[in-house]
């Protein structure tokens, strides 16, 4: 069979076209797709649809809650040069800035890095710690997903075959001073993928004392994921050094990590630990500058 | 005196490839071409049952399919012919071609080479390079006695090569020595990757074949297709584009004759043109695993009484050009020192992975690595500073070396101090940082050569070369050792390297050895050239000719620069002039050794370059990750032709080392298939991660070296930086890491696990 291309200008359009081919191939960066296909990790559809050219899918703003909307089109680039994440979203600019390349970033959307699911994805913990939802479209209707839920596996999400993903929406941060950050181990300093990563967010009353913390984990399970162990003991608890190493420690057991060609379990697992602790200890940095 | 050699000179090719408008092989086209692919092994070891083509055959727009039923039954490879075009009773690696399909486009080609079926018996691989070496291990050569090769090479069942270097005697030296010191040490294979992937197109007009392909070795390549397609090397024309980098990847006949024969069954011109992966598992790509065991004895002060060595290297399925592997390391482990008693026992052995080729500076990284890493543990025994122990050991004017050959006008330890003096060595340093150095060598030796240079009716000049640049600029400088001999500048030069019919035969961009053989015959050739212009200007100014001299681009009267020719009007005159030349091949050294097997691995440091590299790493000891900060690189090769060319290789060098090093490592399963064959997981260094890099050249007039005292340059840059980023990572972490590369995770594994 011949391979069909489909380039709409609408969410509206685009809409159509997926409720007719259920399952068809969604282009908007490719650097997923594209790459995949001529690695051999998975041929391309017999149906594109390239959604590039959808206007009102590119939108980067606060909403008047204080929270954020990102549209699905909006780039890893944007993202990484936004006054707005750098701010107020750190661990979302500290993640955006280590994808790829800067041909990737520029050409990479953050509504692909969502659907693909990689668990090794730069942006997948920092917006767990967000508590960032999926807004997902189709011909009958939109609904929300929290990222948790919406992350099955490697490459599995919860999205149907004739839905687009138009949005990632983050609620406003907790009260207090927060701060918040994305480490990730680095073999290298361009060009990497994560072999471990690590998103936190703290948020201090005026005593410096930790009213809310999250923590989530990159490429050390099969989904990008939060740790609730290390949220309970972060929550009520002193900023301390030994608050952090027990948190820390909490998430490295908490990791699922494999064997494979970028480092063993083990290996994996002790980094965990090392790394959640220095996104910790950052974001408690960036918390206590804010306060 | 010299006007051009050693000033800076911008390459001729520079310009071309940096703007896009330089073209490769895969940017070529012919008229009616068809697209080439292969079927490789669906085994890693098997004996095949069955061959059947015929459903590729029969699909749509596939023109020809070929298995070694479609060319004569040659065996060949460079010191054991061990291999066929086409595999026939055997597949011994995952990159063994069984099939090639021609079609109209590569996506028909991949299809028909999909339908091909082929039937197996399985064999057990053998991955384990030095276990295959023990009595009774499954052969992967069965045949390999009657497989023709160099006499001197030593085979034995899956020992392909075996080298020893013996001197005094090393077993009485040790059990006296005041201190004994011994290691194991284990390094990864990993890979060349040059930027451009091989691509080659083959076409054919009545019985002869012009084949344009990526190689660093035309006339090797025109020398495989005549044998294996039996015709003679006259039917046979090797074009070479330009070349997108080599790095020995493309080091030997790989897979122009594949293409020439199907082309040939075809009728059509066909086009190859490698995908990353492909590349990743191609013959050739990858350099060699090796096991090294060594083991040192000194006195008290620091003299080394006796060295003895076992080295195991991995030649994967097939022979190639690198059946001197063996002999190479041999002299990696006894190093640029002063040592008495010798015993050094070097095994290139078969396995049923990847072969390995001559990737810059093959065997020198991964056992200098050894080896210095090694000198260091003495020195820490001895309780000595390591680069006192050095200044104690390496070689000097007058030193005898392993193979006796004695050593004249080289200047090791200035190279080593050099490079402690850049780094600052001794320096306070916060606790997580850490200079280390090391020091090696690289051979330079003769071989025959020949060049034309040819003067053009306006004066200027085309010199033609077999020589290939590879991208080193090793041809792009030789413009400048002919203007020195004409009075010309280097821009006055065109070159015309890449194509068999045109210039005498050459060994191709490998050994580091072109400025030093191919120089040496455009110095030849250019004084044959200045001849003929001075006789035909001393009858034009009616002076003796020795009173004339060749300036600023015409032969003049010493003393009296206003009587004087152009060369431009003698060229115009009518009169063609055209050197040639050779030049006299150095002799090979005498070497001496008791039970060494094969020499040319020893006889090759006729003038050797020699290396000291110092590393400022700091190591992030939670996770284990090295960060090289800064490399002080000082180098003797001999007088320096084009300090950019030089700098240049030195600055390329050195990364590539950083990532030897810490991170470029070929995985292999448990059947001998890569797990990393692509760029995403093989971990090369990038443009952020390189360190500063500080260069030192210490020119001395080594005897026997090449043109204007110049040696190589290609490959020592490479060679040192590994031991000397190692060394520095064992003062930050008070243990050494013995396997390469030092990954984060073994660094890690070293700092907090036990001690081996």
């Amino acid at each position: 069979m011949a391979r069909q291309y489909f380039e709409p200008g609408t969410v509206d359009e685009a809409l159509s076209v997926l409720a007719e081919h259920p399952g068809a191939d969604l282009v908007a960066g490719g650097t997923d797709l594209v790459v995949g296909a001529r690695q051999g990790k998975r041929p391309l559809g017999d149906t594109l649809v390239a959604i590039h050219r959808i206007g009102d899918l590119s939108d980067l703003s606060e909403t008047d809650g204080g929270g954020l909307r990102i549209g699905a089109l909006v780039s890893h680039a944007e993202l990484e040069s936004s006054p707005l994440i750098r701010e107020r979203w750190s661990a979302l600019s500290d993640g955006s800035i280590l994808v790829g390349s800067p041909a990737t970033r520029n050409a990479g959307t953050l509504g692909g890095n969502v659907a693909n699911a990689s668990p090794a994805m730069d942006t997948g913990s920092p917006l767990l710690v967000f508590d960032a939802s999926v807004e997902l479209t189709s011909t009958d209707g939109k609904r929300s997903v929290p990222l948790s839920e919406f992350f099955q596996g490697p490459g599995k999400t919860t999205r149907g075959p004739s839905e687009l993903v138009t949005a990632v929406d983050v609620p406003p941060r907790p009260v207090g001073s927060v701060g918040s950050a994305y480490v990730r181990l680095e073999y290298r300093l361009a060009m990497e993928i994560a072999v471990v990563g690590a998103a936190a967010l703290l948020a201090l009353d005026g005593g410096g004392r930790v009213v809310e913390g999250r923590v989530a984990l990159t490429s050390v399970a099969p989904v990008c994921l939060r740790v609730p162990e290390a949220e309970r003991l972060l929550a009520g608890a002193d900023a301390t050094e030994e608050t952090f190493a027990a948190a820390a420690a909490a998430a490295g057991l908490a990791a699922k990590p494999i064997d494979d060609v970028r480092a063993s379990a083990e290996y994996r697992r002790a980094m965990v630990s090392v790394i959640a602790r220095r996104a910790l200890e950052r974001a408690h940095e960036r918390a206590r500058e804010a306060a | 005196m010299s006007t051009v050699v050693g000033k800076a000179t911008i390459r001729a090719d520079g310009v071309e490839k940096v703007t896009g408008t330089g073209r490769y092989t895969a940017d070529l086209n012919l008229t009616g071409q068809l697209h080439a692919k292969f079927r490789y092994a669906d085994h890693t070891h098997a004996t095949i049952t069955r061959i059947d083509a015929s459903k590729a055959r029969a699909l749509r727009g596939v023109h020809a399919v070929i298995t070694h039923e479609d060319v004569p039954d040659q065996k060949y490879g460079g010191m054991v012919q061990d291999r066929r075009l086409f595999a026939k009773e055997k597949v011994r690696w995952e990159g063994d071609v069984v099939a090639a399909v021609a079609a109209v486009t590569p996506e028909i080609a991949e299809e028909a080479a999909s339908l091909i079926e082929v039937d197996y018996e399985l064999l057990p691989p053998v991955v384990d390079f030095e276990a295959s070496m023990a009595e009774g291990a499954l052969l992967i050569h069965e045949d390999w006695e009657s497989d023709s090769g160099d006499e001197s090479m030593g085979r034995d069942r899956n020992t392909l090569g075996y080298s020893t270097i013996v001197k005094g005697d090393a077993g009485a030296a040790m059990a006296g020595a005041d201190v004994v010191v011994r290691n194991r040490y284990v390094s990864d294979c990993s890979q060349g990757v040059p930027i451009e992937p091989r691509a080659v197109i083959a076409q054919w007009q009545g019985g002869k074949v012009t084949v344009w392909t990526s190689t660093q070795v035309p006339y090797a390549a025109r020398a495989g297709v005549a044998h294996t397609l039996q015709v003679p090397e006259s039917n046979v024309r090797i074009v070479v584009p330009l070349l997108g980098g080599g790095f020995g990847a493309k080091c030997d006949f790989h897979f122009e004759g594949h293409i020439a024969a199907l082309a040939r069954a075809a009728r059509r011109p066909v086009k190859l043109v490698f995908s990353r992966r492909e590349e990743f598992v191609a013959i050739g790509h990858r350099r060699e695993g090796i096991v090294i065991e060594v083991e040192t004895g000194a006195s008290r002060d620091g003299t080394l009484v006796a060295r003895r060595a076992r080295l195991v290297l991995d030649k994967g399925a097939y022979c190639g050009e690198g059946g001197f592997f063996a002999q190479m390391a041999a002299m990696h482990a006894c190093g640029p020192y002063k040592i008495e008693n010798v015993s050094v026992e070097s095994y290139l052995n078969y396995s049923n992975t990847q072969p390995s080729s001559s990737i810059r500076a093959p065997t020198a990284p991964q056992v200098c690595w050894a080896l210095e890493q090694h000198m260091d543990e003495l020195a820490r025994a001895l309780d000595l500073d390591p680069v006192d122990l050095r200044r104690k050991t390496l070689i000097e004017d007058g030193a005898e070396g392993p193979t006796r050959q004695v050593f004249e006008n080289l200047a090791m330890k200035e190279t080593l101090e050099q490079a402690v003096e850049l780094i600052g060595y001794g320096q306070e340093l916060p606790e997580d940082e850490a200079i280390g150095v090391a020091c090696g060598w690289w051979p330079c030796f003769g071989a025959a050569s020949g060049a034309y240079v040819n003067l053009n009716p306006d004066g200027t000049a085309t010199i033609v070369t077999g020589a290939q640049e590879n991208g080193t600029g090793a041809v792009m400088a030789l413009p400048i050792l002919a203007a020195e001999q004409l009075g010309l500048q280097p821009e006055d030069f065109s070159l015309l390297y890449q194509d068999t019919d045109a210039a005498p035969s050459d060994m191709g961009s490998c050994g580091s050895q072109t400025t030093f053989n191919s120089g040496r015959a455009v110095v030849e050739a250019s004084i044959d050239l200045r001849e003929q212009l001075l006789d035909a200007a001393s009858s034009e100014l009616e002076v003796d000719r020795g009173d004339l001299e060749l300036v600023d681009g015409a032969v003049r009267v010493k003393g009296a620069p206003d009587k004087a020719v152009t060369i431009a009007d003698l060229a115009g005159s009518g009169t063609t002039f055209h050197g040639k030349g050779s030049g006299d091949v150095p002799e090979a050294p005498a070497c001496e050794t008791e039970g060494c097997v094969g020499l040319l691995g020893n006889e090759s440091f006729l003038s050797p370059q020699l290396i000291t590299h110092a590393a400022h790493v700091k190591v992030d000891r939670g996770t284990g990750v090295v960060r090289v900060l800064r490399v002080a690189a000082a180098h003797d090769c001999g007088t320096i032709v084009n300090p950019i060319g030089a700098n240049g290789q030195v600055t390329g060098g050195v990364v590539m080392g950083v990532g030897q090093a810490l991170s470029e490592s070929t995985q292999i399963d448990e059947n001998g298939r890569q797990r990393n064959p692509f760029l995403l997981d093989y971990k090369l260094v990038t443009a952020a991660d390189a360190p500063q890099i500080d260069i030192a050249w210490v020119e001395t007039m080594t005897p026997n070296a090449g043109p204007k005292g110049s040696k190589g340059v290609g490959e020592p840059p490479c060679v040192a930086t590994a031991g000397a980023i190692a060394n520095a990572i064992t003062k930050v972490i008070g243990r050494p890491v013995r396997r390469l590369p030092m990954t984060p995770e073994r660094v890690w594994a070293a700092t907090f696990g036990e001690e081996e």
